[in-house]
């Protein structure tokens, strides 16, 4: 208290006694005293002397001057205005509160309530913005000699009756003698007690005078004669009209916990609270506290026991208990790129879907004016490193992002670290608000302040090793190790003058060591944790709160999961473009890579060099497979960091019970969206400087599907992995075997016999998207580009005569002969010959063509052994013969088709060479038809494989689920359709994504990696 | 809003880049069809095959030059960088004849350089016209890593040309044995007359052209056959219109009887009949000029 004000307040003392009568001895006293209590003893003379003076004390005796009386009276009057209007503008409302009962019970130290004199307070209560109604209740109160009379709302009485003595007062029932009254008042949210009857009461260690009126502050406790405990939590729940609406019980018995390495992190915790309580847990590092946190809060399961919120399981009937459950924890849950009130705007959302923008848009501004962060919320959260708010600013962001849902009850863990302690009294004192407003909320703290600790109405003392050392109130722990371990003074709490609290105390005493003879503490405690665990169950009794069967409380409302899709979408966009360096980044790559790639392969590719022409590149078939790396790697990488880093706010959204298959939507809605403008201006700009016609829209839908699949696949090693690094580390390990078995590199006919199949795509190749998405590309592009496409199918037919004329119908003779000649020989080694021999001609015939002759043969049933017959194989015989007649004019047919077509085209006024130079790719084509095959055919597996020409080869399905073919295959097989590979393999990859999302949602390969987590390693002992 | 802007400018990129000129329709392609005939040749493949036979390879001719003493020119040769343009079987038979030859005159002056890349360029019209498969890639470019090789490599290739007109035989696709025998002569005798031209005083040269009338009426009875082909019927007009040139030409041939004389005690049989052939500077000249128009339309 500054000079200014105690002078202020000496004369506002004066003025009021030397009113009607004058002062009096008492109210001398009571003045001195209360000097006494700010000031030192020789200050303490100086004021008095000013007292004495102003109020003209000694002086008195000369009555009968009644007329200066009155003029002294205005005197006064607009004295006391000055000097109320002075106060007001340096002491708070607390303050002015206190100075008001103050002068109340000045008044009252000699029961001289003269009009005037009251006049004068009453002003004064006027000026200092005091409600009548208030007025009158502390009036009555500080005046009142009794209990019984005070009717007011705010007032509770505790004394040993049963039954209240006036309406509307509260009551409370204690071993006690007289009555002991509380008064609140309301709008300054302050307490004080008093005590009429004749037992001495201890408040706070100190005993209370009868009839005089205390502050009753946090964490004050009165202890009465009878050895009652009074708490101010309990007391003041009274008062709470809100806690009494709240429907709440808390009930944790945690027999134990045990972590998943095998140590024990708790053991024998059992906590039992209602609504409206702040609860702190405090322990020495490693003691448990976080875990306690954890497991009550239903993050972690315990071993043994369970957690009933209204008698529901958190665990299993979490439904019940959906939005009840807030959690702050120790990291920042912020979205970095968003502003504050974005931050918050986007989580309060996601929380109700019944509110209209405007109402969310008050919720926000009120919950930041709430915390003080008004001022700051258009500004960017950034990053630690990047600062744009302050620590504490943040700590209060990351408490309000749980508070704009008031959730019934929160779980924050250390929310004042780092935090400056004026910042930490401010959380607390939030909290503490909060918790008035019928809210349970448990607090790890961290070496607290006084008055921080003395704020909570509960604590809980954790010691090492999980066990659990105290569970009570927190000044009453002070005393209660103090006594434990015979100290003096065990009685008082708190500092005699000053009231202070330490609560470094406890722990002092909690871990004292042993020392050795020569005074140096050793390792050994004292008092071990589980003595500690002993004696405080042995002195303690819990009695559990019952639980209520009704759900709790919560004004949760999540929105459709539709709607979560769009929220979550809008806040992942913003945050995104909000960030630059991403943005530029991730736009800018693809069009650089393709100018780079396209660039760096475009050659005069001419013959004789002069210029560029796309028919000539040979790079091109390997920039398809570049293109479709670049798709996968973009793909990948963009994606492969998502879920990690959301994953702190995805815990702390778990309690909202949000979808998760929106939130995943959501991430495939932007990773996709960029994954399309990615691959769309990789495929435009590289597509124009290599001079690749008309195959944009094709390319573009094989790489952006190919990049939506790397993006589902990024996600799931996202998902599963716990950092960033190692996630990057996976990426090759995905992609090089997709360069691998995309067929480009590495031939499917040249791979390792185990994985390989001739003719076939090995199925191992079949599981990589690359592979797809080359034959997808490397098809479409031969088949349809502008100058192929018209002839494709007349050349399809030419190559396939052409195989059955020019090679089949040879091989086939020569086989027929060869069982002719040796059908009757003994050896059964020839025997198997021949049988092989007549099931590959059997095979060739199955599904043929050309039917004339063949019909009396019935291959199917004669070309068996034993029903063969040597004028059949005659007949068989001429039936080749015929076969590679007849597909001899096929192919003259279809050759001479071409020639008419291109001479046609030649003549409606087009030039075929230059459309040949502009359209197709000689290298390609090479590709695809397999020229440089050394064998136009093999034998493999007792069946004739064609090797040239995969692209005209028609698939031969086995059954209608048999999609395999070989590569470049123009047409796929499914479920008995036949379809163009182009879009076959597209759909394989998007069903491959589909897939990848299936394990996306069920966490599959989250939940693999976890289980090797689990796998001991057997320490070295 | 630069997003949006990006955005915008890519799709309206896309869509631009989609438009190409237009082809005539599928539709129109099948009405010329049906006007047109549609048929193979109506003569038995065993009498052209019987023809084909008695035309000697083109080969020949190079040697010839050599002996001459003239010096190798690759401008004379069809450039393998020219194969690029042919797309239609037609012309990839032809000019498969025509590298054929240019193959056997690189043979001949031993410019080895120039002989893979024709090589090479045999390989592509070959594939092309699915015949690939008498050339084994992987061989011919083992050898052709080494210099030492190359006469195996042309014996090769020299004995695939046979082969190869077999093998079109057999699969009643004379037509383009016919192309290749067309190509590789009109080749031989474009080298030859271009060299003849410049030396007019050479007779043997001269006669060697003259000599070719009897190749050429083969050759115009050949391609006769194939009339009802637009391509053929086209061919077969230059080539008619130099057998005109080529009619001009007067080759009489004296008949005596022939003698034996004992050489060294061996009997030997000498043939005293003789041919003479009346070729004239202007002949060569002309014929040089209408090999040259034909080779032309053919090669470019």
């Amino acid at each position: 208290m500054s000079e200014e004000i105690l002078k202020a307040l000496t004369q506002l003392f004066a003025i009021i006694t030397k009113q009607d009568g004058g002062v009096t001895e008492n109210e001398r006293q009571f003045v001195i005293n209360f000097f006494q209590q700010e000031l030192d003893q020789d200050t303490v003379k100086e004021y008095l002397e000013l007292y004495d003076s102003y109020s003209g004390y000694k002086k008195q005796g000369t009555s009968g001057e009644d007329e200066k009386n009155k003029l002294t009276s205005v005197k006064d009057s607009v004295k006391t205005l000055g000097i109320c209007k002075k106060i007001n503008k340096t002491l708070a409302q607390k303050q002015k509160a206190v100075v008001l009962t103050k002068l109340l019970e000045l008044v009252g130290s000699d029961k001289n309530f003269t009009p005037q004199r009251m006049e004068i307070i009453n002003t004064v209560s006027t000026v200092f913005n005091i409600v009548q109604d208030e007025y009158k209740l502390i009036e009555s109160f500080v005046i009142s000699q009794q209990a019984e009379g005070l009717n007011f709302a705010d007032i509770l009485i505790v004394d040993a009756n049963s039954a209240k003595s006036a309406e509307l007062q509260k009551h409370g029932h204690a071993h006690i003698e007289g009555h002991l009254a509380f008064m609140r008042i309301r709008s300054v949210d302050m307490y004080f007690a008093k005590y009429v009857g004749d037992q001495s009461n201890v408040l706070n260690g100190f005993i209370m005078q009868p009839n005089k009126v205390y502050l009753f502050s946090h964490g004050s406790t009165i202890k009465t004669q009878a050895g009652d405990a009074l708490y101010y939590g309990d007391l003041v729940a009274n008062f709470n009209e809100e806690l009494k609406t709240a429907k709440l019980s808390f009930n944790a018995l945690v027999e134990e916990f045990k972590f998943p390495n095998g140590g024990t992190g708790l053991r024998d915790v059992a906590i039992t609270e209602g609504p409206g309580k702040l609860i702190g847990i405090m322990g020495a590092s490693g003691a448990g506290k976080t875990t306690l946190l954890n497991v009550l809060a239903g993050l972690e399961r315990p071993t043994k026991g369970q957690i009933l919120i209204n008698g529901f399981d958190i665990h299993s009937e979490k439904e019940r208990i959906q939005g009840v459950i807030g959690y702050v924890s120790q990291d920042d849950l912020l979205i970095e790129e968003l502003t504050v009130y974005e931050n918050l705007f986007y989580n309060a959302k996601l929380c109700f879907a019944n509110f209209t923008e405007e109402e969310l848009h008050k919720r926000v501004i009120e919950v930041l004016e709430n915390l003080g962060l008004d001022q700051r919320k258009d500004l960017k959260v950034g990053s630690v490193l990047d600062k744009t708010i302050s620590g504490g600013q943040r700590k209060r962001l990351n408490i309000a992002l749980e508070l704009i849902r008031e959730p019934a009850v929160l779980f924050l863990d250390e929310p004042t670290s780092g935090l400056s302690s004026r910042d930490s009294e401010n959380v607390i004192d939030l909290l503490k608000e909060l918790s008035l407003k019928g809210k349970l909320i448990f607090v790890v703290i961290h070496q607290p302040s006084s008055d921080i600790y003395k704020m909570f109405d509960k604590m809980i003392i954790m010691d090492t090793g999980g066990y659990h050392a105290y569970y009570g109130t927190p000044v009453e722990a002070v005393t209660y190790f103090k006594k434990a371990t015979h100290q003096v003074d065990s009685n008082r709490g708190q500092c005699e003058t000053c009231g202070n609290v330490n609560p470094e105390q406890i722990f002092n005493i909690i871990e004292a060591k042993v020392v050795d003879e020569y005074g140096q503490p050793t390792s050994k405690r004292k008092v071990t944790p589980p003595q500690w665990h002993d004696m405080y169950k042995e002195r303690f009794k819990i009695s559990r709160i019952e639980d209520l069967k009704e759900e709790p409380p919560h004004n949760l409302n999540i929105p459709t999961r539709i709607r979560q899709t769009v929220i979550f979408t809008t806040r992942d966009f913003l945050s995104k473009i909000s960030n630059k360096q991403y943005l530029l980044i991730n736009l800018l790559e693809a069009p650089l890579l393709a100018v780079i790639l396209a660039f760096i392969i475009k050659y005069k590719s001419a013959p004789g060099g002069k210029e560029y022409i796309f028919r000539f590149n040979d790079n091109f078939p390997a920039f398809i497979l570049m293109s479709i790396i670049v798709a996968l790697f973009m793909g990948l990488t963009v994606s492969a960091e998502e879920i990690i880093r959301d994953r702190k706010i995805l815990k702390r959204e778990s309690f909202l019970n949000l979808s998760w298959n929106s939130y995943l939507f959501s991430k495939l809605a932007i990773l996709f969206l960029m994954s399309a403008i990615q691959t769309l201006s990789y495929v435009l700009i590289s597509n124009l400087i290599l001079e690749v016609h008309g195959m944009n829209l094709a390319f573009w839908f094989v790489l952006f599907s190919t990049a939506c699949f790397a993006n589902v696949l990024g996600l799931n090693i996202s998902s599963a992995f716990n950092s960033a690094v190692t996630v990057y580390v996976m990426i090759p390990l995905l992609l090089i075997p997709q360069m691998i078995l995309s067929g480009l590199l590495f031939s499917f006919d040249k791979l390792n016999n185990l994985i390989s199949t001739k003719g076939k795509v090995p199925i191992v190749a079949d599981l990589m998207a690359s592979r797809w998405a080359y034959e997808a590309m490397a098809v479409h592009q031969f088949t349809d580009n502008d100058y192929d496409a018209p002839y494709h199918d007349y050349e399809r037919e030419e190559a396939k005569a052409d195989f059955k004329a020019g090679y089949l119908a040879d091989e086939l003779k020569k086989r027929n002969r060869f069982v002719v000649e040796n059908m009757d020989l003994k050896n059964d080694s020839v025997q198997a010959l021949v049988a092989k021999e007549l099931k590959i001609i059997r095979d060739q015939l199955a599904d043929e063509a050309f039917r004339e002759g063949l019909d009396k043969i019935k291959p199917e049933e004669t070309l068996q052994p034993g029903k063969y017959s040597k004028a059949l194989g005659e007949s068989l015989d001429n039936y080749f013969e015929e076969y590679r007649k007849y597909y001899q004019r096929i192919y003259n047919q279809n050759v001479s088709l071409i020639e008419k077509k291109m001479s046609f085209y030649e003549k409606s006024g087009f030039n075929v060479n230059a459309e040949k130079n502009r359209y197709h790719n000689e290298s390609l084509s090479d590709l695809v038809k397999n020229v440089n095959a050394k064998n136009r055919w093999i034998e493999y597996k007792n069946e004739i494989i064609q090797q040239i020409n995969p692209i005209f080869q028609e698939p031969r399905p086995k059954n209608s689920l048999d999609y395999r073919t070989q590569f470049f295959a123009p047409e796929k097989n499914f479920f008995g359709l036949r379809m163009s590979t182009f879009l076959f393999n597209g759909i394989v990859i998007w069903a491959m994504a589909v897939f990848f999302y299936i394990t996306l949602y069920f966490e599959i390969l989250k939940k693999v990696v976890d289980s090797f987590g689990k796998v001991n390693i057997p320490k070295r002992k | 809003m630069a997003m949006r802007i990006l955005v915008v400018g890519l799709v309206v990129a896309f869509l631009t880049a989609c438009g190409s000129g237009k082809k005539p329709d599928e539709q129109a392609f099948l009405n010329s069809l049906d006007s047109a005939k549609n048929q193979g040749p109506s003569i038995d493949e065993e009498v052209i095959s019987s023809i084909l036979q008695q035309i000697p390879s083109p080969l020949e001719i190079s040697v010839l030059l050599k002996e001459s003493g003239t010096k190798y020119n690759f401008s004379l040769l069809n450039s393998p960088d020219n194969l690029s343009k042919y797309n239609s079987n037609f012309r990839k038979a032809l000019n498969l004849g025509i590298y054929g030859t240019d193959l056997g005159y690189t043979n001949i002056y031993e410019q080895n350089q120039d002989g893979i890349k024709y090589l090479s360029a045999i390989k592509t019209l070959a594939d092309g016209l699915n015949i690939g498969q008498f050339f084994d890639i992987e061989t011919i470019g083992r050898l052709a890593t080494n210099s030492k090789n190359l006469d195996s490599l042309l014996l090769i290739t020299t004995q695939n040309f046979n082969s190869i007109n077999h093998y079109l035989q057999t699969q009643s696709r004379a037509n383009l044995s016919v192309l290749l025998l067309t190509g590789g002569w009109l080749e031989a005798m474009q080298i030859t007359c271009q060299v003849g031209a410049k030396n007019l005083k050479n007779k043997e040269l001269k006669e060697k052209i003259g000599e070719q009338k009897i190749i050429l009426e083969q050759i115009v009875l050949l391609l006769s056959f194939y009339k009802d082909d637009e391509n053929m019927a086209s061919l077969l007009k230059d080539m008619e219109s130099m057998k005109a040139a080529f009619d001009k030409i007067n080759i009489t041939y004296t008949y005596k009887e022939s003698t034996m004389e004992i050489i060294n005690g061996v009997a030997v049989i000498k043939d005293n009949s003789s041919t003479t052939i009346a070729i004239t500077d202007e002949d060569v000249i002309s014929i040089k000029d209408l090999t040259n128009t034909i080779r032309i339309k053919i090669i470019s």
